[in-house]
């Protein structure tokens, strides 16, 4: 691998609580928290493997395995159920052939739900990766995937 | 020389998810003429005319919005200039939503570049840390109790009591900590604050840690917030280059910095004691209280918690003018509240008002109504923890005091409409499910407790006449609320409750 994770967990060890600060930096440079990243994490904080796997089980966003490119989180709270989230999601689960939280074979999408991405006055709201859609239909999304180099924030 | 005609384009996560930023770069790519400018400011909380484009010429400033416009055709700005004038542009404050409101909190929002410093500073900022740093911390707690703000979280505790524990602790080192995961559904009030004004929250942050003896700050906020993040961390450097943030802030022996933290996408963490546990680095498992954490709080000192709104509302509180604030309102109920209006409403958005306004008032004459023109079946108060009032019931005043006798509360004002196909068994069985995903695991009520309401609403929805799984709802609910270990499982019975009461034969027939 290009990146060294030791260099990128490093300036974390020193930091009071650096851990999850830790995860989200090696997660965004490497993807995933690999068995390795465990065990050198476990070592700089100075704790067990089974407490930093811990760590990352609870969150929703840290995992264990790669994902996709393009993460689409699509918004099931109330305030999207009342524009028909419902149906998007179905709408996308079946466009994508995937249930919520699979990946696709090439890695290119993940679909998974969230709830509440606080764009709730425009709904139903998606993320994807780090651009929020409002009042999102199947047909943008797909475009957005397809223009997303113009539509960076 | 010709005068400087500026356009505006807000940058805020709402406003950039129907179009802004794609209009950004249609109408920055046809400028060609030292005399335009375009400002990214913030968001007026009007969502529903975003994109709002607002051009500023001769001193005069009208807006239009762009939803659903396609500019790429344009050649030149002269175009995009006749293009706007064709849309009858108008003066966003002179339009009812903005006109009836009360801003004071949110008084700085969509007017400017919001990580502008000297705007800030020309609209009062910055003042009130001055007179802070002159009055001394218990002269600043005084004020902040005799303001009567209650926290804008959603437990509405008294500020000033908190301030003053944090204070009375004899400790070296304490902290604050700013809750910004800001989780409920139908809630953007926080994010608001943080995109459109952050200087605002730092401020507030700056002035609460001087009066509590806190020389480092937290700011917890969700990872669903980059745009916040974004701007939080460019606002920080500004403040920390102008010496607002940092050692020795404006020449006085107080130091102080802040740390911006960011959460994994977990609901529960924005409970208090689970949030400390996830920025000391754990699971996000709620402690139980006693300690407080004004006592015994993150990394095991006094800390204190407060979040976005309540610390953003403390400058406000400081300006001489102050009782612009306080004289709103009664009992509980001081102030203003930042409600937030979204679901099925034709004009959602972000309306500070005083809390004793009814319902009614907000949706028809903010909300103008549903969007779908279907009528209202349901509204939602109060977040995934709060209660759903029906159609009969939209005189309701929005007071901590009047949803407290409905077994409800304002919790962090958020209000969702629904027209009359919304499905309550399936709003009721939500609310289980959501304590079923976001349940920290800790307390068995909580995390038992919500798989086995999830089963038996299933069971109610195919037979609503049920006695013993109605019976067996009422004592689940019951187990939950005086069980749970927090908020969490104790209040997720509160939506059902409402819609058991409220909504008579939807879920449970007697």
């Amino acid at each position: 691998m290009s990146i060294d994770s030791s260099n990128i967990i490093k300036p974390f060890v020193e930091k009071k609580g650096g851990l999850m600060p830790a995860l989200h930096a090696l997660q965004h440079h490497l993807g995933f928290i690999s068995k390795d990243n465990i065990a050198e994490l476990a070592i700089a904080f100075n704790c067990s493997q089974a407490e930093v796997i811990d760590v990352i089980t609870f969150y929703d966003d840290f995992r264990l395995v790669p994902i996709g490119k393009n993460i689409i989180k699509i918004c099931q709270a109330e305030a999207c159920q009342s524009q028909n989230c419902k149906q998007l999601l179905s709408d996308l689960t079946s466009y994508f052939s995937l249930e919520m939280g699979e990946t696709s074979d090439d890695l290119n999408v993940t679909l998974k739900e969230v709830f509440c991405l606080g764009n709730c006055a425009v709904g139903p709201s998606v993320m994807i990766n780090d651009t929020v859609i409002g009042e999102a239909t199947t047909e943008k999304i797909i475009s957005h995937l397809k223009n997303d180099a113009t539509q960076k924030l | 020389m010709n005068e400087v005609i500026k356009i505006f384009i807000p940058n805020e996560t709402s406003a950039n998810s129907v179009g802004a930023n794609l209009l950004y770069q249609v109408i920055s790519e046809l400028i060609n003429d030292e005399n335009v400018e375009i400002i990214r400011n913030g968001s007026w909380g009007a969502f529903w005319l975003e994109p709002f484009i607002e051009i500023e010429k001769d001193g005069i400033r009208k807006g239009a919005s762009y939803r659903n416009i396609n500019l790429s055709h344009l050649n030149t700005i002269e175009e995009f200039f006749l293009d706007f004038e064709k849309r009858n542009p108008f003066d966003i404050n002179e339009i009812d939503f903005i006109r009836k409101q009360n801003r004071i909190v949110f008084s700085r929002i969509g007017h400017e570049d919001p990580l502008n410093i000297e705007h800030y500073i020309n609209t009062k900022g910055y003042q009130p840390l001055l007179t802070a740093l002159e009055l001394g911390p218990q002269k600043i707690i005084n004020q902040i109790k005799a303001s009567g703000l209650n926290g804008r979280g959603g437990a509405a505790f008294p500020t000033g009591i908190k301030m003053q524990t944090v204070f009375d602790q004899n400790s070296s080192v304490k902290y604050l900590a700013c809750n910004a995961d800001e989780g409920d559904g139908g809630t953007f009030s926080d994010r608001l604050i943080m995109e459109s004004d952050p200087f605002a929250l730092i401020e507030g942050m700056t002035i609460a840690a001087y009066a509590v003896g806190a020389s480092k700050g937290y700011i917890y906020l969700r990872s669903e917030y980059p745009l916040a993040k974004d701007f939080l961390i460019r606002a920080i450097d500004i403040a920390l280059d102008n010496n607002y943030l940092g050692n020795n802030i404006q020449n006085s022996d107080f130091n102080f910095d802040i740390e911006l933290r960011i959460g994994a996408g977990s609901y529960v963490c924005g409970e208090e004691t689970a949030m400390m546990e996830s920025i000391e680095g754990r699971r996000g498992l709620v402690r139980s209280k006693p300690p407080l954490p004004a006592i015994n709080g993150l990394f095991k000192q006094p800390t204190l918690i407060n979040n976005v709104v309540t610390l953003a509302t403390i400058p406000a509180l400081l300006l001489s003018d102050q009782s612009d604030f306080s004289q709103i309102g009664s009992n509980k109920s001081i102030g203003t509240m930042p409600f937030q209006l979204s679901g099925n409403v034709k004009h959602g958005g972000l309306i500070e008002t005083r809390f004793d306004i009814s319902l009614n008032e907000i949706i028809e004459d903010f909300g103008s109504g549903t969007k779908s023109g279907e009528p209202i079946h349901a509204i939602q108060i109060g977040g995934p923890l709060g209660i759903y009032l029906s159609s009969s019931m939209l005189d309701t005043t929005l007071t901590i005091e009047s949803l407290q006798e409905l077994k409800g509360s304002v919790g962090h004002g958020g209000i969702i409409v629904f027209d009359n196909s919304v499905d309550m068994a399936e709003q009721a069985k939500f609310a289980m499910e959501f304590c079923v995903k976001e349940s920290c695991g800790k307390c068995t009520p909580c995390r038992i407790g919500s798989v086995r309401g999830v089963e038996i609403i299933e069971r109610l929805q195919k037979n609503k006449t049920s006695k013993d799984d109605a019976t067996l709802l009422h004592d689940l609910c019951e187990t939950l609320e005086s069980t749970s270990l927090c908020a969490m499982g104790g209040m997720t019975p509160n939506p059902i409750h409402s819609i058991i009461e409220f909504f008579p034969n939807e879920l449970i027939e007697k």
